[in-house]
């Protein structure tokens, strides 16, 4: 009886240290894996400026859209992102920029001189030169890019 | 925990979990197995570990030419814990080769391969050709010079046998290696051969376990004992040493990624990898019209007789001593493979060392430095650093861009204002190509700087050193064997003045004094 007693413990005693050893491989493995597959979460947004328009060229109160080059790297390429800002340049020449994408769905908006508003094409959401929401579902304003007047240089941060 | 057990009973009612459990686990295994009989766990362990790291690396790797080298870059530099994850498998694959051929051995010195286990030695037989095949196609996959030049070879080597032209087509993919060899042989490491190991790897299991363990050779007295958890903790504590062994080569070794696959390339000797050595070393003893006897008949014979062996030797005694030609005839043909290996690795041309910088490089570092390139090639510039940029692209064109970098991007950037030597452009790529293969740049005095930088904007376009440069004029490798520094400063300024049919042109008005004495030193000093 105490033997068969003594053969319980240490079997349990051996299905342990398994367990234990097997846990610290897959707890090796994990890490690394682990590690590896979540690595695009941790990466860093780079922020740069780029000059992107003259002030001169810019007419005043009218949003203009500035096609924006962002070369990025995306993984083992560097590719280039193409952006529209529109820049609005204000009575003592501060500018800002919003940025195109509609903040309902993402779809591109665009300047309707006439109507003196920013207007999306897909749902009818609809801004103003100062990227307020006048009309539609979009749910919040333009995103505004910081922006920097060097000379005569207007440069966007993004 | 009592919910715990709840959910198991609730499976077990519905599945057998348990049952199944207990039929793997508690086999009874006879008195006397000993530590010779884990070595086919630890290939289990070290095939999954392949395995889980495999379908990682595929997150990143790109299977084309124009992308394999710089992703595989990408995982070792910029994913986290890349290198390791890396290193698991490509020295994960040398381990399985050492651990197969250890169980094999087991296996054959034990006589485990006699009746009725005929069947469990040609599966595992079976299994030692998928696992060579997935060394050999996992070679390309980096698209390195290495791997370029060892499948050029692997290919040729099979349109040298019968069918050879077909068979290499099919190798191939493609009328050249390519994007259809490299796609091909993906398709066969990720898909074809993980299914045939999974595959025969059950089989063999099941086999195993059909038939039990061989057991020692001796009856041993005693008990059996269940092989969970006496033997499993044999299992267990081996594999996790030969593990750490693994992971200790992953951490302290960076696996190897040579420069780029360059077809072009005339001056790279290929060599396979070290489970390889034994062939590459054979083929030379048959040169000509007898070449397929070394890459057909001497291993297919050898395969054949692997494959036959438990019926040429059927005889139920499985002590080694009294099988002496099995015995002798695996310690000879272990001895030949010892020994070619030894041969084949004594012949291998030591990899350049990448501690060690060719004045190109040097210059290229220096160039790459130059306000023009670095107005772009900054971070969170236009573009990326110089350093960080992919080199999977064709030598004409980062030529024609490091000439002219408006090509790149029209109207991204505007264009430097003036031109780049040829020579210095390709000292730019040399320094690319140095920091990829994980060079990392040596600290070097001023006066190593200048001189590197006059070779790389002057010399190379006619000159070469270390490998790198141009053939118009001669190689200064060894320069300072032939000329002191006085000589060749004099030469270098005037060669007329020396040699009135010199064809070099003269320098003096070009280079300053410091510059002048500062590449004579260097050429000087180079014996």
């Amino acid at each position: 009886m105490e033997s068969s007693i003594g053969d319980t413990d240490r079997r349990k005693f051996l299905s342990r240290t398994i367990t234990a050893i097997h846990a610290a491989i897959a707890g090796v493995v994990g890490v690394i894996i682990g590690g590896a597959i979540s690595s695009p979460m941790f990466g860093r947004q780079q922020e740069t400026w780029l000059p992107a328009a003259s002030l001169t060229n810019l007419p005043e109160n009218e949003p203009t859209p500035v096609p924006l080059r962002i070369a990025r790297e995306d993984g083992y390429r560097e590719v280039i992102d193409r952006r529209i800002v529109f820049l609005v340049r204000t009575a003592n020449d501060q500018v800002t920029a919003l940025d195109s994408t509609c903040t309902h769905l993402g779809c591109r908006v665009s300047w309707d001189a006439e109507a003196q508003l920013l207007k999306c094409p897909c749902h009818g959401g609809q801004y103003d030169r100062t990227g307020t929401v006048k009309a539609g579902p979009p749910p919040a304003p333009l995103a505004r890019l910081t922006t920097r007047v060097e000379g005569d240089r207007v440069l966007v941060r993004v | 925990m009592h919910i715990l057990g709840g959910v198991v009973d609730w499976l077990d009612s519905r599945t057998g979990i348990r049952t199944a459990r207990k039929h793997l686990l508690d086999e009874e295994l006879p008195p006397g197995v000993g530590w010779w009989f884990v070595t086919g766990s630890v290939l289990l362990m070290l095939l999954a570990v392949q395995l889980i790291t495999g379908v990682v690396l595929t997150m990143y790797y790109v299977p084309s030419p124009e992308f394999a080298y710089d992703s595989v870059f990408y995982i070792m530099t910029n994913v986290a814990f890349g290198r390791v994850l890396r290193g698991l498998h490509f020295f994960g694959a040398s381990f399985i080769v050492v651990a197969a051929v250890v169980h094999m051995l087991r296996v054959v010195a034990l006589g485990s391969y006699k009746s009725p286990r005929e069947v469990t030695w040609l599966t595992g037989v079976i299994l030692l050709l998928v696992i060579l095949g997935f060394a050999l196609t996992g070679y390309l996959l980096p698209w390195d010079q290495k791997a370029y030049w060892a499948t050029t070879v692997t290919v040729n080597i099979a349109r040298s046998g019968p069918f050879g032209t077909w068979i290499s087509a099919l190798m191939k993919g493609g009328s050249a290696l390519g994007s259809l060899t490299l796609l091909r042989w993906y398709s066969a490491h990720v898909f074809l051969l993980p299914a045939a190991l999974i595959g025969f790897v059950v089989a063999h299991l099941y086999l195993m376990r059909r038939h039990g363990i061989s057991g020692a050779l001796k009856q041993v007295e005693g008990h059996p004992k269940p092989f969970y958890p006496y033997h499993a903790l044999k299992d267990t504590v081996v594999s996790a040493a030969v593990f750490a062994l693994l992971l200790t080569f992953a951490i302290v070794f960076r696996p190897p990624l040579d420069a780029l696959a360059d077809p072009a390339d005339a001056s790279y000797v290929p060599r396979p990898e070290w489970y390889f050595l034994s062939l590459f070393q054979l083929l030379k003893y048959f040169p000509g019209p007898l070449e397929p006897l070394a890459t057909m008949v001497i291993p297919g014979v050898i395969v054949a007789l692997l494959l036959l062996l438990p019926f040429l030797d059927s005889h139920p005694d499985r002590h080694p001593l009294k099988r002496p030609a099995v015995t002798g005839g695996f310690a000879v043909i272990g001895a030949a493979l010892i020994v070619l290996t030894y041969l084949g690795y004594k012949d291998t041309p030591a990899h350049a060392d990448p501690a060690r910088w060719t004045p190109m490089a040097l210059a290229g570092r220096e160039f790459v430095a130059d306000p023009q390139c670095v107005r772009c090639h900054t971070q969170g510039g236009a573009a990326n650093p110089i350093a960080n940029t992919r080199v999977t692209r064709d030598p004409e064109w980062l030529l024609a861009h490091v000439r002219d970098p408006e090509m790149i991007a029209p109207g991204l950037r505007p264009i430097p204002s003036g031109a780049m030597t040829e020579s210095q452009a390709r000292s730019i790529l040399s320094y690319m190509k140095k920091v990829r293969s994980g060079g990392t740049p040596p600290q070097v005095s001023e006066d190593l700087a200048t001189a590197s930088m006059v070779f790389g904007r002057f010399c190379a376009a006619c000159h070469t050193i270390d490998g790198e440069g141009g053939t118009a004029g001669p190689d200064l490798t060894h320069e300072g064997m032939r000329h002191d520094a006085k000589w060749l400063k004099d030469w270098i300024s005037e060669p007329e003045a020396i040699d009135p049919a010199a064809n070099m042109p003269s320098f003096a008005g070009r280079l300053t004094d410091e510059q002048l004495t500062a590449i004579a030193n260097y050429l000087a000093a180079r014996k």
